[in-house]
């Protein structure tokens, strides 16, 4: 369980890096949509960064259910532990 | 004798077109360079140096090739060609003597004989071997071409075309051809194959120089081809103003405006939009609209990115040079000299900037990395379906090594062109 705050840091840089805000103004209610005004392109590249970062596939179905930044963190946190078992 | 074609150290000058194949492979005129080394040795056993992770494709496509063997130059007398020799017809003759063709300092061809490579082979490969053969035998000056630069291929094109429609034993219009298509010049320079069909009220142009329509090509009504010209089998030409010194590879669909360029093979460029002085790869597909600039509006040459410096090309007229697998959308604006690496995704709307790293998208102003290697594999498979051929094993294994080799260089793009804020709480 020690790796969990990693993988949420790692989360949001690659979030900042992508939409080019500061991690440190996202917050798990941040909305990809209404917030950070994300178009499909935006998602597939978010998609693809994180699934470099973990070496993990991510579903399209899967990607479409994770709207906020939380969802997206505690989705990443599953994947990783699950990928760990 | 047997025939060496090599690659030397010099493919990295031809990316981005080198980094899915050979230079030898590189089309210049109706054929690849390597096909006209061939040809000018009838019969001659053929062994093809290559990077490692090339190998496994070329070999996929040429079954039987002997590839990257140096044990297999034993025993016989070996004339060694520069894969990046554009050898026309006289310019590569098979010497008496031993002897190091330089073209300036780099060596065009070498020749020979069997003692000499036997004790000079190493294990430490081509390269070493290479250099031992220029030390030690007496040199002379050539005045082959040797292919320096992607502009360089497009340069050569016309005399290429000329060489090869030369080459052809049995030319003429030996297809179907419509009586209300026309040959406006001397229809001896025109060549189409048994299998290629010309329709109606195309004009095939020959003031200029030649035109070769190879087997399984059509060119549909309202066309009009000017040569030198060389449209590949199984390729389409649809209302196409095909402009003079264009090589067309095969199972290209090519409509609009195309002047001067080199579209290898299995690429698309279906609607208007101009493509000129220009080297497009496999699997390309060109949007409607797509436009490229050939000519500063200062008229001075044009420079182009390669490896990271800026290089003058000395030429005035210089189009794009895009990899394969890439696909730029509807309405880009290719600037002059523009280079666009391998399995790019590229949206219009404004003017390209003029080096785009392999693997990434660009839109909205910038270059991100887009949808990742696997989906972009994907996508990629799809496409080669559509044409009836399977991406096979050893192709997704060059471009896994290609996206790899070009990750650092992707990265540094990437970290620029980022911007927007995120709005208050």
């Amino acid at each position: 369980m020690s790796n969990l705050p990693s993988v949420e840091a790692r989360v949001r840089n690659i979030i900042a890096e992508q939409f080019g805000v500061k991690a440190e103004s996202l917050r798990p209610e941040t909305s990809f949509m209404k917030d950070l005004m994300a178009e499909s392109i935006d998602t597939v590249e978010l998609i693809a960064a994180l699934e470099e970062e973990f070496n993990v596939e991510i579903p399209d179905e899967d990607a479409e259910k994770n709207q906020t930044v939380g969802q997206v963190i505690e989705y990443m946190r599953k994947k990783v532990t699950d990928k760990g078992h | 004798m047997r025939l060496c074609i090599f690659e030397d150290g010099r493919f990295s000058d031809l990316y981005p077109l080198t980094y899915s194949r050979p230079a030898f492979d590189l089309r210049c005129g109706r054929t690849r360079l390597y096909e006209k080394i061939v040809r000018l040795f009838p019969g001659v056993a053929t062994a093809f140096f290559m990077r490692g992770y090339l190998e496994p494709l070329f070999k996929d496509r040429l079954e039987g090739a002997v590839t990257n063997d140096l044990d297999a130059l034993r025993g016989d007398d070996v004339l060694f060609v520069n894969g990046r020799a554009l050898a026309l017809k006289g310019t590569i003759m098979p010497p008496a003597e031993e002897v190091v063709a330089l073209r300036g300092d780099e060596i065009a061809y070498i020749y020979a004989k069997r003692e000499t490579v036997g004790k000079l082979i190493s294990s430490s490969g081509m390269d070493e071997l290479l250099k031992r053969l220029k030390a030690q035998l007496s040199q002379l000056s050539t005045g082959v071409d040797l292919i320096g630069h992607p502009w360089d291929l497009v340069r050569n094109n016309p005399k290429a075309i000329v060489d090869d429609f030369e080459s052809i034993e049995r030319r003429g219009v030996l297809g179907k051809m419509s009586p209300r298509a026309e040959i406006y010049g001397d229809a001896e320079r025109v060549h189409v194959a048994e299998t290629a069909e010309i329709h109606p009220f195309v004009v095939l142009d020959t003031h200029s120089g030649p035109i070769m329509i190879d087997g399984k090509a059509k060119v549909l009504p309202f066309s009009r081809i000017e040569g030198p010209c060389s449209i590949g089998s199984g390729s389409m030409i649809v209302r196409g103003n095909v402009r003079e010194e264009v090589s067309i590879g095969p199972m290209c669909r090519i409509g609009g405006e195309i002047e001067a360029s080199i579209v290898h093979g299995y690429s698309n460029k279906y609607h208007t939009g101009f493509l000129g002085h220009a080297y497009v790869g496999e699997w390309v597909n060109i949007g409607a609209l797509t436009t490229n600039s050939d000519l500063k509006n200062d008229y001075s040459t044009v420079d182009v990115y390669i490896n990271g410096n800026l290089y003058d090309t000395g030429d005035t007229k210089v189009g794009s040079f895009i990899g394969d697998h890439t696909k730029l959308g509807i309405g880009c604006l290719l600037n002059t000299g523009t280079m666009v690496g391998v399995g790019c995704n590229l949206l219009g709307g404004e003017v390209l900037p003029k080096y785009i790293p392999s693997f990434t998208w660009f839109a909205r102003g910038k270059i991100s990395r887009g949808s990742g290697f696997r989906r972009t594999v994907e996508a990629e498979r799809r496409v080669m379906l559509r044409r009836d051929v399977e991406m096979s094993p050893s192709h997704v294994q060059m471009l896994q090594h290609i996206y790899d080799e070009t990750r650092e260089d992707r990265e540094n793009l990437i970290k620029r062109g980022r911007g927007r804020s995120i709005p208050e709480a």
